[in-house]
């Protein structure tokens, strides 16, 4: 049963990755990253609950992996609409030069 | 019962994470998102960790999914309606991903893990986890807990920074 539960997040974690491999769009990007936090997270309680059950320290570290995916969200959308004022684009591809 | 239900609920996630990277508008991708996330709450379940579960919905789909269809909604360009991947892109995408996928779960097939003894009623409560989180001794989290109130605080103040209107 463990098997098929790191199976599934690992599948999860390659999804993601094919979406940051190719999307253009920044918030897409970002989504993309998203399931690939969320797929972690998954994996950190299936070993919690496999391999150590009497304790809690996956869970612990998937609730740290939350507050970082959602503090990470938030930059990175600050960042995002700010460009987007002066570029009038999300498009990544284009965001080349920090300046200007 | 419970691995008929995994076996489900497995194939529906992977679907909807297939579905979130593979369509072309950014709007349906956040929803399909929610989804995803949702039944990422319903693994929580399933693994005995309801309160991880409670706070997967807060906080992914009532916070971090509402700040991206913001987003969205914000940054909508003319030039960039529809997000369509040219062939060049997909097959460097599915390339990587599928190599990815192939040697972690091939590592993964060799790899015995010291799997325990799982009990049908978890014995791990809420009371455990805050416990654990505010524990200052070798096992505690105490340090990383600071470390994170202060990196949200740090986070909150940057982004009011970062999006503010320039002053004129």
């Amino acid at each position: 049963m463990l098997f098929h539960w790191v199976l599934l997040s690992l599948a999860l974690f390659s999804v993601g990755i094919y979406g940051v491999l190719t999307r253009r769009n920044a918030v897409g990007l970002l989504i993309s990253v998203e399931l690939m936090l969320n797929a972690a997270a998954i994996n950190l309680v299936v070993f919690n609950r496999y391999v150590a059950p009497a304790q809690v320290d996956g869970q612990v570290m998937a609730i740290f992996v939350m507050a970082l995916a959602a503090a990470e969200v938030l930059v990175g959308m600050a960042i995002l609409v700010m460009l987007f004022r002066k570029r009038k684009s999300a498009d990544v591809t284009k965001m080349m030069g920090l300046r200007h | 019962m419970n691995e008929t239900l995994f076996y489900v609920l497995a194939g529906l996630s992977v679907f909807g994470a297939l579905a979130t990277v593979m369509t072309v508008h950014i709007l349906r991708s956040a929803i399909y998102l929610m989804g995803v996330l949702c039944l990422s709450a319903s693994f929580y379940v399933l693994l005995g960790a309801e309160f991880l579960a409670g706070i997967q919905i807060l906080v992914y789909v009532g916070g971090i999914v509402v700040l991206l269809v913001f987003a969205v909604m914000l940054t909508r360009s003319d030039d960039l309606d529809e997000d369509r991947p040219t062939w060049p892109r997909k097959i460097v995408g599915a390339v990587g991903a599928l190599s990815f996928f192939s040697v972690s779960a091939w590592l993964l097939s060799q790899s015995p893990f010291a799997e325990e003894k799982v009990l049908e009623t978890s014995n791990v409560d809420i009371k455990s986890i805050g416990r654990a989180l505010l524990d200052t001794g070798s096992n505690g989290y105490v340090l990383p807990f600071e470390v994170v109130s202060l990196l949200l605080l740090a986070v909150l103040i940057a982004g009011i920074v970062i999006a503010r209107k320039e002053p004129q």
